[in-house]
């Protein structure tokens, strides 16, 4: 199996109605990014955080993967959405790695239930060396969480 | 009748987040620089040319302002390093760390 595109997780969005996740900033849930191997085979239908497939432990990536910074959701016109990182990016240190893609996931809700997969669009490879992901502008046109209105047919 | 629900999926292969990657190093200073330039400013590809032009000769200058501190932060901090390292009696392993 392979990585094949990026998905929000429909069981994340479930989840959210039924208020099992939280994005503050302060007082909000721990969310982690965890890398994966080309062996990983991550859809919407994805439910929760597993360690197969994951890249092993290497500088400062341990099994689990980093945690994310939560930045305050936040709306814009009719579409509210949240980001993470706001300032400073995830990057795992003295590393060796080689990921395909990953997996956010809240790992403060039991059971780590899944976010968002994200496919990196072919391996990405570290040789001691950094591993930096770069989240994208937190806006309502690029921020990773967006929850939009559709335009009216 | 029937109403439009709430959309939140995500394009599916379109790259959401970049990754960038370093072997046998860390990021240099001016990497680090635009990274941090990305993140303070960013410039539409529709923003009317002339402010675009403007925001990107900006941004530009920003980048080397940014680089240029960060190496002086870094040889700084080899300073402080150098002196904590010949103070505690490692004369050779001082001197590696100020020649980097």
């Amino acid at each position: 199996m392979a990585f094949d595109g990026n998905f929000m997780c429909t069981s994340f969005k479930k989840e959210l109605l039924e208020a099992k996740h939280n994005f503050l900033a302060t007082g909000g849930h721990q969310f982690k990014l965890a890398l994966y191997n080309n062996d990983a085979s991550f859809d919407a239908d994805t439910t929760a955080y597993t360690s197969t497939n994951e890249v092993g432990n290497t500088g400062t990536y341990e099994a689990g993967g980093g945690d994310l910074t939560n930045v305050n959701p936040t709306t814009s016109g009719t579409t509210a959405f949240t980001d993470f990182d706001a300032a400073a990016d995830l990057e795992f240190t003295d590393a060796t790695i080689t990921a395909y893609g990953a997996l956010i996931y809240n790992s403060t809700t039991s059971g780590n239930p899944a976010v968002l997969v994200l496919d990196f669009d072919g391996a990405k490879t570290s040789t001691n060396g950094t591993f930096k992901i770069i989240m994208p502008t937190d806006d309502a046109n690029s921020a990773i969480i967006r929850i939009e209105t559709p335009v009216a047919p | 009748m029937l109403t439009p629900g709430l959309g939140m999926d995500v394009p599916r292969h379109k790259p959401l987040v970049m990754v960038e990657t370093t072997n046998n190093r860390g990021f240099t200073p001016d990497e680090i620089a635009q990274h941090c330039v990305n993140k303070i400013i960013s410039v539409s590809d529709n923003a009317h040319p002339a402010i675009r032009d403007q925001a990107r000769a900006f941004s530009s200058q920003i980048q080397k302002v940014l680089a240029s501190h960060m190496q002086e932060a870094v040889r700084n901090d080899r300073i402080t390093v150098y002196n904590a390292l010949k103070d505690a009696g490692h004369p050779q392993l001082a001197e590696l760390i100020r020649r980097l």
